[in-house]
């Protein structure tokens, strides 16, 4: 496979094939009456790795995580944990933690009393307690609020709290449902970096549960991308923005052009596509193709080039500033082609004068390579 | 005269008269404080502080063969003076003097504490139960607990006495069933009083414990479970202490007017069980002392204060 982006991580246990997975689903389906929310799925989870599990709510996600944790049992399939099948195994005798998306502290007990809570079921010497609690305490720089009731705490305390208390256990398998959803945006970003740390620092495997695909993209070192029960696809956050094996991914995960369209002529990679807009589209395709297929060409917003003289290369089509959208680090364009299509173009603002002064309805062209989108067979 | 001067009267400070708009729109708001706040006040004085500090003075004063019957009566304004001396603690060394009230007011307080106690172990697993169930169940469970207030008290305790008694359908059931070759004496026993109090206050104590439970985020116990702790002890450890503002407030509904209930025990409990309602009752009405009646249904407010302040010591801290 072509090498993708710019992130470079020697750790890859899925690409060797004799690596053991540490946590697998075979066949794992689970239904609520009459309702499937994970049908028949298959999943590898390999020792140390953080793994996101990103959908939309309903997805199959939470309920998959639940299902590691013992709270439901898979209606059909196994789940295999370091070689142990874990049907039949109440939650707690599980060697997973989880921490939850309500964080779920015990209103009643001092911060303290929540991390030891735990290990106290562990039958474990008071003063061993006293210092694993310490220890975590410190690991989420909570050293000072062991005394206090997590009413007394604010948001991002409690969700440290939360964490401190579920990584105590020093569990095999660490379960994350929606861990950073209650947070607001800045202390997300902070929180996001910490816990990247802290799994990188423990060598424990993460498993997380998630909406956000920012948080997924930041966090993982592979996401699995669900809807209706099922895995679309499982692989590395640049593979699955940058080589999306659907349209679904390409479009949950990031902006998408779509260009819908039959294919021409073949000449080796490169190939031409008459889209239905009445467009020609110069492309190259990783898949093989024929003249006559319907395809789809997809293309992210910055992948495309946008000027307002006429500009060289593959490509370039004429159209008119729709609309502007202007977030600081980028600007999203709205260009009306003349055909009638509007394309999305993202630009970033490396100068604080911006690229080019555009405003609504100035004439423009825009532009893309050949192999700047992903021909997708429909 | 300035404006100034009428306006502190009525509690706004020159300054914001000053300003004009803003002493507008805080007098009404002022004005709409007070009268919320004032009605439940002024109907607590005129229904519960009036009649009774008129107790207290009747349990102050001598029993006559008059009407009514007692004295000073404070009928006219010029014999107050003389009317105040004739107030003494007469009647409390009398309750203080003989055993049978003391008698009755620790059997009070024993039958309330054992009934309060059966009421919990009966409701705190029903609560229990309608908390977990669905809850499409939920509302209707909730409505069967409260159905028996549909009829009347009265009515519903002179049943017991149709199921209770030795010729009563309880009796019956057992015979039929061959349990028993002699029908049970029930009626007119201790039993039948704590029978009658767990029925007649289980609603009582349900529903605030119920509405503890409701209310308790259930990731709570899979988070207790998550940790290593298998269910029961996660019932002890975490549902339970989380509970207690509900068991707590249910308890003292209960225990507070099962200590004074009369319409129980006299219907259900016999002659021989007085509790201190009857006591009250029989002073009152058979031997028309309504100045010795009357301090003893404030020697038993007095007792009943000191759990009521309790209870709202303990309402605070949970609020």
């Amino acid at each position: 496979m072509k090498s993708l982006g710019s992130i470079r991580s020697d750790f890859a246990p899925w690409l060797d094939k004799s690596a053991v997975p540490f946590i697998r689903f075979e066949g794992v389906t689970k239904r609520f009456g009459s309702f499937e929310a994970v049908d028949d799925l298959s999943l590898s989870i390999y020792e140390g790795e953080f793994f996101a599990l990103l959908g939309a709510s309903g997805c199959g996600k939470s309920t998959l995580l639940r299902m590691l944790a013992g709270f439901e049992a898979p209606s059909e399939g196994r789940i295999i944990l370091d070689g142990e099948d874990l049907a039949g195994i109440p939650p707690y005798r599980r060697p997973v933690n989880m921490m939850f998306q309500s964080y779920a502290l015990f209103p009643h007990m001092s911060v303290a009393k929540n991390i030891a809570f735990g290990l106290k079921q562990e039958g474990m010497a008071k003063a061993d307690i006293a210092e694993r609690v310490e220890q975590v305490l410190k690991l989420v720089k909570l050293e000072d609020y062991a005394k206090r009731k997590p009413d007394q705490l604010s948001g991002g305390q409690r969700q440290r709290v939360a964490l401190a208390r579920s990584l105590a256990k020093r569990p095999k398998v660490l379960l994350l449902d929606e861990p950073l959803g209650a947070l607001d945006k800045k202390l997300r970003e902070e929180t996001q970096f910490e816990l990247a740390d802290l799994q990188n620092q423990l060598g424990t495997t993460f498993i997380m549960v998630t909406h956000d695909q920012e948080e997924a993209m930041t966090l993982a070192c592979r996401i699995a991308v669900m809807d209706k029960g099922q895995i679309l696809q499982v692989a590395t956050p640049t593979e699955i923005y940058e080589a999306p094996n659907s349209r679904f991914v390409a479009d949950f995960v990031g902006n998408v052009n779509v260009f819908e369209g039959t294919v021409r002529s073949v000449n080796g990679e490169c190939i031409t596509i008459e889209t239905t807009a009445g467009l020609d589209i110069a492309a190259k395709s990783e898949a093989p193709v024929t003249a006559g297929d319907n395809v789809a060409y997809v293309l992210r917003p910055e992948k495309l080039k946008i000027a307002v003289e006429p500009i060289g290369g593959p490509n370039v089509m004429e159209g008119e500033v729709w609309d502007i959208a202007y977030f600081g680090p980028v600007t999203s364009f709205h260009i009306r082609l003349d055909n009638g299509m509007i394309v999305k173009v993202a630009m970033v603002n490396a100068t604080r004068e911006g690229p080019l002064q555009l405003t609504w309805h100035d004439r423009v062209f825009v532009q893309f390579d050949e192999d700047a989108g992903l021909v997708m067979t429909v | 005269m300035s404006g100034a001067p009428g306006d502190e009267i009525i509690g706004i400070k020159s300054r914001d008269a000053a300003e004009g708009k803003r002493g507008w729109r805080l007098r009404p708001r002022g004005v709409f404080r007070a009268v919320v706040i004032g009605v439940p006040y002024l109907w607590l004085v005129a229904l519960f502080l009036v009649p009774f500090l008129i107790v207290v003075k009747i349990s102050l004063s001598q029993v006559v063969v008059a009407m009514p019957p007692y004295q000073p009566t404070f009928g006219d304004v010029a014999s107050w003076w003389a009317g105040l001396k004739q107030l003494s603690l007469e009647n409390y060394r009398w309750i203080a003097g003989d055993d049978l009230y003391f008698d009755a007011y620790v059997l009070s307080l024993a039958i309330a504490a054992g009934a309060t106690l059966l009421t919990l172990l009966i409701a705190y697993p029903l609560a229990y139960g309608i908390a977990k169930a669905s809850p499409a169940w939920r509302t209707t469970l909730v409505m069967l607990v409260i159905l028996p207030f549909w009829t009347s008290f009265l009515i519903r305790v002179y049943a017991w006495i149709a199921i209770l008694k030795p010729e009563g359908l309880f009796n019956q059931l057992l015979l039929f069933l061959g349990v028993i070759d002699q029908p049970l004496v029930i009626l007119n026993t201790p039993v039948a009083i704590f029978i009658g109090i767990v029925y007649s206050y289980l609603p009582f104590m349900t529903l605030p414990i119920y509405a503890s439970l409701e209310r308790m985020d259930h990731s709570l116990t899979e988070a207790a479970a998550d940790l290593g702790s298998p269910p029961l002890k996660s019932f002890w450890t975490i549902t339970f202490p989380l509970s207690l503002p509900g068991v707590v407030a249910g308890c003292f509904l209960v225990f507070i007017p099962a200590t004074g209930e009369f319409v129980i025990p006299d219907l259900l409990g016999g002659s021989r069980t007085l509790m201190i309602g009857k006591t009250v009752w029989l002073e009152f009405f058979t031997n028309r002392d309504w100045p010795v009646a009357s301090a003893v249904a404030v020697v038993l407010v007095a007792l009943l204060v000191v759990p009521i302040a309790l209870f709202q010591r303990q309402q605070a801290r949970a609020g």
